[in-house]
């Protein structure tokens, strides 16, 4: 097991609640809380409150019952009792900071493990590379990872860690990426095409490679995510600002309302009634804490380090918070076909024979031809012919093979595989090679080789077609098998408003079939990195924002100009630079759980937003028929909860509640893909009508507990 | 000595002031005295003062329970005199409109005629009999009561359309019936003023042009009522007003809030009313729809930086109004609401009486004017700001029960077809319909308990020997400041229409209203005059509170919020919330400053929370730019007159000039397409949302305050002890 793998299980983490304990002692300073002005202005009562207890303390006979009595005057133990809550309530908001961070801390401790300085073996910048052929140690010489700069070059091989992020220039290697991703299976990395970035604090297990520096130290991916979950760089994103103005609108307003509420009360006693007594300072706070929205305001941060925590455990690295927002607002998913909505992989599927070749005869020598491919559409064939027809690899071998049999390997470049013994040469592969071979010896394709393989282009399939001394045999029908599930969730997308755009290289007829198959809504056929860009600018210029993965560097431009562009840890350092995510298992479909990430964490602050403003409501009962009975006895009418100290079990209830709530903050909301009207239903229910529910039963409680305990 | 109904006004009594109690108990002690041997409950009207104290009239039930004395002492039999009351009633108007009644002039009138021979009576053995429709009870109101608030219900939803399509062919340039007299107009006022009409603004430009335009509607009728006094049109002669006064007032009708500190028969002239301030009534109207239009142009168009062109919206609302006061105009002058440019009238009592200080009365003044060009506006731009002082319920101003239905339509006809117009603007009429959906929500259950609670009568004068039921030929209920023409149930509706719109024009006596009643009253305007709010600004403020709802949730579903799919950033929060809170700020810190001072203290007329209450009420009409008052409240002092324009400028146009910003910013957005992942604004869901939201704002603000006011006097009331000081 990895680091980060370790990381993902806060209960893993040795002393996390220990720490976020004395991390949110810390956070009293008012300097450190002023820059969440809702607790802030819990802080300030408090201090209030505690002065108040002090003077009480020694200018009042000392009475350490917790009610209030019956004149409105209230006891020493009454202050007491709200200022210690109070300072509670503080803490509690801290202690919900605190964890959060507590656990991005933990998992930027991993991530920082995988770029702890090494030594590397820097190339002289003189040194010039030869093609194939590794440094010799003259060329070398050993530096601290963190001597390292952009631009230098340094070799790694067998057994050593790679020390920071690079591309590679020279060599190929399989490489242990475990420690990244989780996942045991080397990988293979080369210079050039798609698998030329490395990623430092990943061991090379075999070969060796020469690598280009691509980030300096502390500019790397890595560094910004381990900033980022440290909270240190957590800038707050426009979503959570535009929610903390309303915070911060609401608590001066309730602040206003609190303040003015004594100007009325010594008004009613002193002109309107000419008796009672005006509402006391400490009732004043605690009702202004009861009414300012400290749960969200007390949750806001933990929830948003929540957010990114959730993607880190979906194994996705990010450089920002704006990105996961971003990526509940997608409207637009771009999907590669390939390895998303079908299995990565053609598979053999039928044999057609043509031209009145046997049926057996084709599957023999499909066989035969493509014992040479590698590739898994090559497996397919001969799976396909041991299965269909019984034809087992080593009979065929045994009864066939001779040791002058000789294997023409598949490769992308003649895009056939084949053998040849004697004077036979069996050959497979793509069908207007295969034409131009047969053509080439014979002059002509037959009409009804052309018309089978016309045939399965139709069908969306892609046709191979099986020669023997250039005669055409028949077609083997190549497949893409959608992926099971894939079809449903992209109904599921639909439903949350999302259209699935798939992307692929195949002609129009083929992509038009997988994506019918599969139940995308749209599809991009023989797309090219200028389609691929021009598809999103013009669905960005229709305001809506687009997602897409991608891994090539031919992807970069369309990943930078995406909204949301996640790039595979496989891919190149160009795709990666360009994205704003980095998948570390390299999993196309991540794409939709990003979106639900990103979705989950808006949901989950709009519903304790609701839940907190809810809450006022029942709070109001509790509070305002004990807050003025002292000046109006009739106010008592509205105590419907027959509560014998209102205001101490409403603050109690305020303060506990943000502990009870914290799981749920780092948690977030629970998702279901469903429509906004019915996620909107769904949450104005459970939050806004539990909201107002909630409180009226734990004031209850509370006050119950307050009258077993203390008596009243 | 003349008798002086220049200062027309109720009585402004608290519903559980000792004094009002005292009163009534004398008034009925005088009635026991009159006629011992009647034992018979008394009708209300008969005990309680008029919102006017001009009333004309009497209810059926009043002028039958005087019969056997008026028999015994005029040596006529009962059965002639009832006959006579029976001649003298005045049926429904329409058979529809007001209560049955009695004029009381026109009674005495034939009293003489009758005593002296000169007409002839059918003998009635039986009392009145009112209809079936007047004596049993549906859901708490008579079946006439019913009638007309479903009939107000069913002209305004047909006048809905026909004015919201003409509103939005006008604003949108295209052809209507009115073209052919308004477009050579139009555009001989932008040669004439070198508007450039086909150039729009930016935001900055357009409000500057609003305060420029404002500054100027504020010193235009200040300098007027400093002049007036050598200025023509003044047949009353009257001086120069005080320069506080002035501001106030000219502040006050500038800003669509027409409070009015000033008693308008006393204080101003003909060519003040005219000019300075009937005039404002159209500018302050107009520019609360120019800035609704500014925003709407903001969410209907995209990737644009302006907001339309403020003169051109200026002049084109003026047009809209123009043509629709000028109707109403005409059938309220049909109703006897007087035009004239006379001075104030003096005529000779009938029954010359004696004055408090013992001097013979032998004439009164009643004051006239050109009323009719100026209520018409007054109600349709939601101003208020009456000819009168006793507003609509002067006799005057209102004088008749369908006179009273017109100017209950003017008061929400543009706020309600607004809605519309913007739901054609923005290419969705059910948006549109929506947003009046949610406002008809808040408003029916607070019409329910204004009403409920007028005519549920004051509990105080039951034991007095009373009758306040709705079944007894009269309307009943608690008609303490209230006009019999229009009875409780008109009354009540009236009061929570001008205090749900920011209109302020009254047709009784708020003061006098009963707690619950003024707790609806006041609650209406603290839901931030929305529901349905100034002709303009009530749809722009509920605009700003969808834009609140939204962000909730828009976060709710998971998405960015945004609504008409242009998204809601930090920068338009900010701007919204500050919109928001801005009218609770100045209400709930105007109202401690006031009640912390003597100057401030000082206005209160009621004692106990109802004396709260006035202070509060003062402060939250002239923030959200209402103008209705508890009436009690004397506030024309320096205090007052300062401390409320400074209200009524922050309530009105730093709202607009945030709103215009507000309109600005949104304008360059993108519209995003719509699709299952958007929230629909239209539902019934989200209605209920924001129907919410707007409730626990306005809930979790004001009711501390209301606490200490009309709940704590409504729960004392019941509680059966009253506040005594």
């Amino acid at each position: 097991m990895s680091d980060l793998r370790q990381a993902k299980n806060p209960h893993a983490i040795p002393g996390l609640y220990r720490r976020a304990l004395i991390d949110a002692l810390w956070k009293f300073d008012p300097r450190v809380l002023i820059h969440n002005p809702v607790i802030f202005t819990v802080e300030i009562g408090a201090v209030i409150t505690l002065l108040l207890f002090i003077q009480d303390l020694f200018g009042k006979a000392i009475s350490f019952s917790m009610a209030m009595n019956v004149g409105g005057e209230e006891t020493v133990g009454f202050v007491g009792a709200i200022s210690a809550w109070l300072w509670f309530t503080v803490l509690f908001a801290n202690f919900a900071e605190a964890l959060a961070e507590g656990r991005g801390k933990a998992q930027a401790e991993a991530l920082r493990k995988m770029r702890r300085d090494t030594i590397a073996k820097k190339l002289d910048n003189r040194y010039a590379i030869q093609k194939g052929k590794p440094p010799e140690p003259a060329d070398y010489q050993n530096v601290s990872s963190s001597a390292l700069r952009k631009g230098d070059l340094f070799y790694v091989h067998t057994d050593d860690t790679i020390p920071v992020d690079g591309e590679i220039i020279e060599g190929i290697a399989s490489v242990n990426e475990s420690a990244i991703t989780g996942e045991s299976a080397p990988v293979i990395r080369e210079s050039g095409g798609d698998r030329s970035a490395v990623t430092g604090g990943t061991v090379i297990l075999a070969d060796w490679l020469i690598v280009r520096v691509s980030a300096n130290p502390g500019e790397g991916f890595l560094d910004h995510m381990i900033s980022l979950v440290e909270g240190a760089k957590r800038q707050k994103t426009p979503n959570e600002i535009a929610l903390f103005v309303l915070l911060i609108g609401l608590t001066a307003a309730f602040a206003v309302v609190s303040a003015t509420l004594w100007a009325y009360s010594w008004y009613s006693v002193n002109y309107a009634t000419g008796t009672g007594t005006v509402v006391s300072v400490t009732v004043l706070v605690a009702f202004f804490v009861a009414l300012a929205p400290t749960t969200i305001g007390a949750l806001l941060s933990a929830i948003g380090i929540a957010g990114m925590d959730r993607l880190i455990q979906r194994n996705v690295i990010t450089t920002s918070g704006r990105a996961i927002e971003a990526a509940g607002d997608v409207d637009v998913l771009l999907l590669d076909k390939t390895g998303t909505i079908t299995l990565g992989n053609r598979q053999a599927v039928e044999l057609i024979p043509v031209d009145g070749t046997e049926s057996m005869d084709l599957a023999k020598m499909a066989q035969l031809a493509s014992l040479a491919d590698e590739t898994p559409e090559g497996r397919s064939i001969v799976v396909l012919a041991k299965e269909k027809y019984g034809l087992r690899e080593r009979s065929v071998m045994a009864t066939e093979t001779t040791p002058e049999m000789q294997f023409i390997p598949f490769s992308s470049q003649t895009r056939m595989s084949g053998v040849d013994f004697g004077d036979v040469r069996i050959r497979k592969g793509a069908a207007d090679v295969m034409f131009a071979a047969i053509q080439a010896a014979s002059g002509s394709v037959s009409d009804q080789l052309k018309e089978e393989v016309k045939k399965i282009s139709r069908a969306g399939g892609t046709p191979l077609v099986v020669t023997r001394n250039d005669r055409a045999l028949g077609v083997v029908y190549l497949k893409d098998i959608v992926k099971g599930g894939i079809r449903e969730r992209f109904a599921e997308l639909r439903t949350m408003g999302i259209k699935t755009v798939m992307i692929t290289g195949d002609n129009q007829l083929t992509a038009a079939t997988i994506a019918a198959e599969a139940g995308v809504d749209d599809f991009l056929a023989e797309a090219t990195p200028e389609s691929k860009l021009k598809l999103i600018r013009e669905y960005q210029s229709g305001a809506r924002m687009v997602a897409m993965t991608g891994d090539g560097t031919n992807d970069a431009p369309a990943l930078a100009q995406a909204d949301v562009a996640v790039a595979m840890n496989t891919g190149t350092q160009p795709a990666r630079e360009a994205a704003n995510m980095i998948d570390l298992d390299s999993n196309p479909t991540k794409l939709i759980e990003i979106v639900e990430i990103g979705k989950q964490l808006l949901m989950t602050r709009g519903a304790l937003t609701t839940f907190s403003i809810a809450n006022d409501v029942s709070k109001y009962f509790a509070i305002i028929p004990v807050a003025f009975a002292s000046t109006y006895p009739s106010l008592g009418v509205l105590n419907i909860l027959q509560l014998h100290d209102g205001v101490l079990s409403a603050i109690i209830f305020n303060a506990l509640i943000i502990i009870a709530l914290i799981p749920l903050a780092l948690h977030g909301v629970k998702y279901r893909p469903m429509s906004a009207d019915d996620a909107l239903r769904n949450n104005i229910i459970i939050y806004g009508i539990g909201g107002v529910i909630a409180p009226f039963i734990g004031i209850k409680i509370i006050d119950m507990l307050l009258v077993f305990f203390f008596g009243v | 000595m003349a008798y002086d109904a220049d200062a027309s006004s109720g009585s402004n009594l608290g519903p559980t002031n000792p004094a009002l109690i005292q009163q009534v108990q004398a008034r009925v002690d005088t009635l026991h005295a009159a006629d011992p041997g009647n034992t018979q409950p008394i009708p209300v009207d008969l005990v309680t003062a008029s919102g006017s104290g001009l009333d004309p009239d009497i209810s059926v039930a009043a002028a039958y329970y005087q019969v056997p004395r008026v028999a015994r002492e005029r040596n006529l039999s009962e059965q002639l005199i009832n006959g006579l009351v029976a001649q003298q009633i005045e049926p429904r108007q329409f058979g529809i409109f007001g209560e049955p009644r009695v004029n009381v002039l026109s009674l005495n009138l034939a009293l003489d005629d009758l005593s002296a021979g000169r007409i002839s009576v059918t003998p009635s053995a039986s009392t009145y009999t009112p209809s079936p429709e007047d004596t049993s009870l549906l859901f708490g109101l008579r079946i006439t009561d019913w009638i007309q608030l479903i009939l107000f219900a069913v002209v305004i939803a047909v006048l809905l359309v026909p004015v919201g399509r003409f509103m939005a062919r006008v604003y949108q340039g295209e052809p209507t019936f009115l073209s052919p007299v308004f477009d050579p107009v139009e555009r001989w006022i932008y040669s004439l003023s070198g508007v450039k009409a086909n150039e729009e603004m930016d935001w900055k430009q357009f409000a500057v042009a609003m305060i420029v335009f404002s500054v100027l509607c504020i010193l235009v009728p200040f300098i007027l009522q400093l002049f007036q006094q050598d200025l023509p049109l003044n047949p009353s002669g009257v001086g120069p007003v005080p320069w506080d006064l002035s501001l106030n007032t000219a502040v006050s009708f500038a800003t669509n809030t027409n409070w009015q500190s000033y008693i308008p028969e006393t204080t101003v002239s003909y060519l003040t009313q005219m000019t300075g301030l009937a005039v404002q009534n159209f500018m302050s109207a107009a520019k609360g729809m120019v800035v609704l239009i500014a925003l709407i142009l903001a969410f209907s168009r995209k990737s644009i930086t302006t907001i339309g062109n403020f003169w051109v919206l200026l002049v084109k609302s003026v047009m809209i109004l123009l043509p629709i006061a000028g109707i109403i105009a005409l059938v309220l002058v049909s109703q006897g609401v007087v035009q004239t440019f006379n001075g104030p009238a003096t005529v000779p009592l009938l029954n010359p009486v004696n004055d408090s200080n013992g001097n013979l009365v032998t004439t009164q003044t009643i004051a006239l004017g050109p009323a009719a060009s100026q209520i018409a506006i007054k109600m349709l731009g939601t101003n208020g700001g009456g000819f009168f002082n006793a507003n609509s319920a002067h006799p005057l101003e209102n004088p008749t029960p369908f006179s009273n239905f017109v100017e209950m339509i003017a008061i929400v006809l543009i706020a309600i077809a607004l809605c519309y117009t913007f739901g054609l603007m923005i290419g969705s009429v059910k948006k549109g319909i929506a947003l009046l959906i949610a406002m008809c929500i808040l408003f029916v259950p607070l019409a329910g308990l204004a009403i409920w609670s007028e005519t549920s009568g004051n509990p105080a004068f039951t034991p007095l020997g009373v009758d306040q039921s709705p079944l007894h030929a009269q309307s009943g209920g608690n008609m303490e400041g209230k006009e019999v023409r229009f009875g409780t149930v008109q009354s009540a509706f009236f009061a929570i229409l001008t205090t749900s719109t920011s209109c302020g024009a009254v047709n009784a006596m708020h003061d006098s209203f009963m707690p619950l009643g003024g707790f609806a009253l006041l609650f209406a305007m603290q839901l931030g005059e929305v529901v349905f709010g100034g002709v303009g600004s009530g749809l722009y403020g509920m605009i700003v509170f969808v834009i609140i709802a939204m962000f909730i949730a828009g976060l709710m579903v998971g998405r960015t919020p945004e609504y008409l799919g242009k998204k809601i950033d930090p920068l338009e929060m900010k701007l919204s919330t500050v919109i928001i809170i801005l009218p609770i700020f100045v209400i709930l810190i105007g109202t401690a400053f006031a009640v912390l001072t003597d100057p401030g203290r000082a206005a209160v007329f009621n004692p106990g929370p109802h004396g709260f209450s006035e202070i509060l009420y003062a402060f939250t009409s002239t923030s959200m730019n209402n103008g209705s008052a508890f009436a009690g409240v004397s506030t024309n002092t320096l205090f007052y007159n300062i401390g409320l324009s400074i209200v009524m400028l922050i309530g009105r146009y730093l709202v607009a000039i945030l709103t215009i910003a507000l309109a600005g910013f949104f304008a360059v957005k993108r519209i995003v397409p719509v699709s299952k992942g958007t929230l629909r604004d239209h539902r019934p869901l989200f209605i209920i949302w924001l129907v919410g939201v707007i409730i626990i704002i306005g809930a979790l603000s004001f009711v501390p305050a209301l606490s200490l006011g009309p709940i704590v006097e409504h729960l004392s009331m019941i509680g059966g002890g009253l506040i005594h000081v």
